[in-house]
């Protein structure tokens, strides 16, 4: 028995070493590509869904939106709640925002669109808006007649939604805001470019030029304060806000992502109806070379059991034999993954009209691919070594 | 001093089926095998002759009837013990010598013995047994690299690598030019002097002067011997 186990290492290592290497590249070469196959989609949908995701966060919501209480229209007080969120250390930076309920009218298209008073300072360091300026420049804390709209308010060619846009509007068009009977005409000072719908349909203006519109009105008051918080960090940072004995609604940025949390699981349950697809189609694919491999070499299987050796021997070797070309093809398909794939799809990113999506690489799930690639290249050895071994002697030597 | 017989067929019958006709390829056949024999078996293509041998050799389980080795019946055991016996007590040899494609003239000869031994006495024992079929400089080229004649004694050796008693050899030298057939039939005969018990299968007039006994077959059964 001791003596006997070294046959499959004996048999593989000259297999491997003299056998036909075309064959052996191109198995090796398919057990990589259905790694790939299996990663890829995987990869892509979890890009997807962290792009959406990041997009939410980095510039719509924050990680955590604070809104009115039930039955108010606004977070009063704002100075107070201000320096309470300030006291807790999760948060690592705010910006109220006051909605402004008013209509844009520019180039004799007047529509309505969310409008938004920020004081850009505190903005910036809770979204990127600022960092995705396509013209212009973003707004200053004293810019007091100039808004920013987004891309989709501008509209122009290309442009998805030009049909309920400005048409073309351009950095130093006049934009006339208009609400409760009063009006002010404003320069377009930049137009931002997210990528994120919900995002380049909105406009920024300073509070600053919204105090001096409607004075007092909405002094010390905001419709929503974002914040920014370390990742993970939202749940515990809405416990403490509510320990700071502040009564208002505090919702996760996943609470506020409505529409784009339906999205996100639909991309979850595909991606996981897609997985289950892929395993399907590798294991198919897998088994069938590995099987015609070994149906090939049912007369040597022949001869190896007349010499006398075991058939749980033979067996063994058939099984080590497609762990070999699956770890290869797993190390193969890990190389051009990680060598050139994800570096290429970080370069040259898919462009979705939610956002850029790369390739996100979950190493929980890479392990489990992993495995069933192994596992199905086992039974795909396997099942033909033990029909082989358990048919007819002499079929097998004459390869019937 | 009476013949010791090593082989025992009593009764044998196999029966084919190729497609819908059914060929009765051993009618019931009974011989002894003894001990040092040089038993050749002869008969027309079709008559049973490496039927037999199959049965002999454990390549194949007859319909009916019995097959004793050595005191041990070979015909109702696990594919286990039956690995077990070709491994260690008989050598077959094939007409088309069944190598490993992959693997070189020592690499053959010593697999068999792998089983039993370290891969170091492995080697030495397979080295010797080359070097005794005259095949000492081609011991590592691969079957594609060697001749007929040299395949088979690679096969000869391979078979003869875990010293077992009984060597069973069907047509070995069907596919050989005549020098290699002599040279390998020369080494059946030296074997045979060595103390191995010789069971084979021929179409070879000349070689059928080699053996101590010679049974005829004809349709299944034994016509002679």
């Amino acid at each position: 028995m001791k003596s006997e186990i070294k046959i499959p290492f004996f048999l593989i290592n000259r297999y491997l070493l003299r056998g036909n290497k075309w064959k052996l590249f191109l198995i090796i070469f398919l057990m990589s590509a259905a790694f790939i196959n299996l990663v890829f989609v995987t990869s892509l949908f979890n890009g997807i869904i962290e792009m959406s995701n990041r997009q939410i966060i980095d510039t719509y919501t924050g990680n955590v939106m604070i809104t009115p209480k039930e039955g108010s229209d606004f977070i009063e007080d704002l100075d107070v709640k201000l320096k309470k969120i300030d006291q807790i250390d999760e948060v690592l930076a705010k910006s109220a925002q006051i909605s402004v309920p008013a209509s844009l009218e520019s180039r004799n298209i007047k529509r309505s669109w969310p409008i938004l008073a920020i004081n850009p300072d505190d903005e910036k360091q809770v979204t990127n808006v600022s960092e995705k300026m396509i013209e212009g420049e973003y707004l200053a804390p004293d810019d007091d007649d100039k808004i920013i709209i987004g891309r989709q308010i501008a509209g122009g060619d290309g442009v998805e939604m030009n049909a309920f846009s400005f048409k073309g509007a351009k950095v130093g068009d006049k934009v006339t805001m208009a609400f409760d009977g009063v009006a002010k005409d404003y320069t377009i000072k930049g137009i931002f470019y997210t990528k994120f719908l919900d995002t380049d349909e909105r406009a920024f203006i300073t509070e600053k030029s919204l105090n001096q519109l409607v004075p007092n009105f909405y002094n010390n008051k905001a419709n929503s304060i974002i914040l920014k918080t370390t990742e993970g960090d939202e749940n515990r940072t809405i416990e403490l806000l509510r320990d700071k004995e502040l009564l208002e609604n505090f919702n996760t940025w996943e609470d506020v992502a409505g529409l784009m949390k339906t999205v996100t699981k639909s991309f979850l349950s595909i991606n996981i109806l897609l997985s289950i697809v892929g395993v399907l189609i590798a294991a198919f694919t897998i088994f069938i070379v590995i099987y015609i491999d070994i149906v090939s070499k049912r007369q040597q299987i022949g001869i190896l059991r007349a010499i006398g050796i075991k058939p749980y021997l033979i067996n063994a070797l058939y099984v080590m034999q497609t762990v070999v070309y699956s770890c290869f093809g797993v190390i193969l398909g890990a190389i051009l993954l990680f060598g050139i794939i994800v570096p290429y799809f970080n370069y040259y990113p898919f462009s979705l009209p939610i956002g850029d999506a790369t390739l996100v690489i979950n190493y929980g799930e890479l392990i489990i691919r992993t495995e069933t690639i192994i596992i199905v290249a086992i039974l795909a050895g396997l099942i033909p070594a033990i029909a082989t071994t358990k048919m007819k002697l002499l079929d097998a030597i004459w390869g019937r | 001093m009476p013949k010791e017989a090593i082989i025992k067929i009593k009764n044998v019958k196999k029966t084919y089926s190729t497609g819908e006709v059914a060929v009765r390829a051993l009618l019931g056949i009974s011989l002894e095998i003894y001990r040092g024999d040089f038993l050749i078996i002869i008969g027309r293509n079709g008559s049973g002759k490496s039927t037999l041998l199959r049965q002999i050799g454990l390549l194949d389980i007859p319909d009916a009837g019995e097959i004793i080795i050595n005191d041990q019946n070979v015909v109702r055991i696990s594919e286990k013990e039956r690995s077990e016996i070709r491994l260690k007590k008989l050598g077959y040899v094939f007409q088309d010598y069944a190598l490993m494609s992959d693997l070189t003239a020592i690499e053959n000869v010593m697999l068999p013995a792998l089983m039993l031994e370290q891969t170091v006495n492995a080697r030495k024992k397979a080295a010797d047994l080359i070097e005794k079929v005259g095949l000492k400089n081609r011991i590592d080229n691969l079957p594609s690299q060697l001749s007929g004649g040299e395949q088979q004694k690679v096969a000869i050796a391979r078979a003869l690598v875990n010293n077992p008693e009984i060597i069973i050899a069907d047509e070995p030298t069907a596919n050989l030019d005549s020098k290699a057939a002599k040279e390998v039939i020369e080494i059946f005969k030296k074997l045979n002097r060595e103390g191995h018990t010789i069971v084979m299968v021929t179409h070879e007039e000349d070689e059928e002067r080699s053996a101590s006994r010679i049974i005829e077959l004809a349709d299944g059964q034994i016509l002679t011997g």
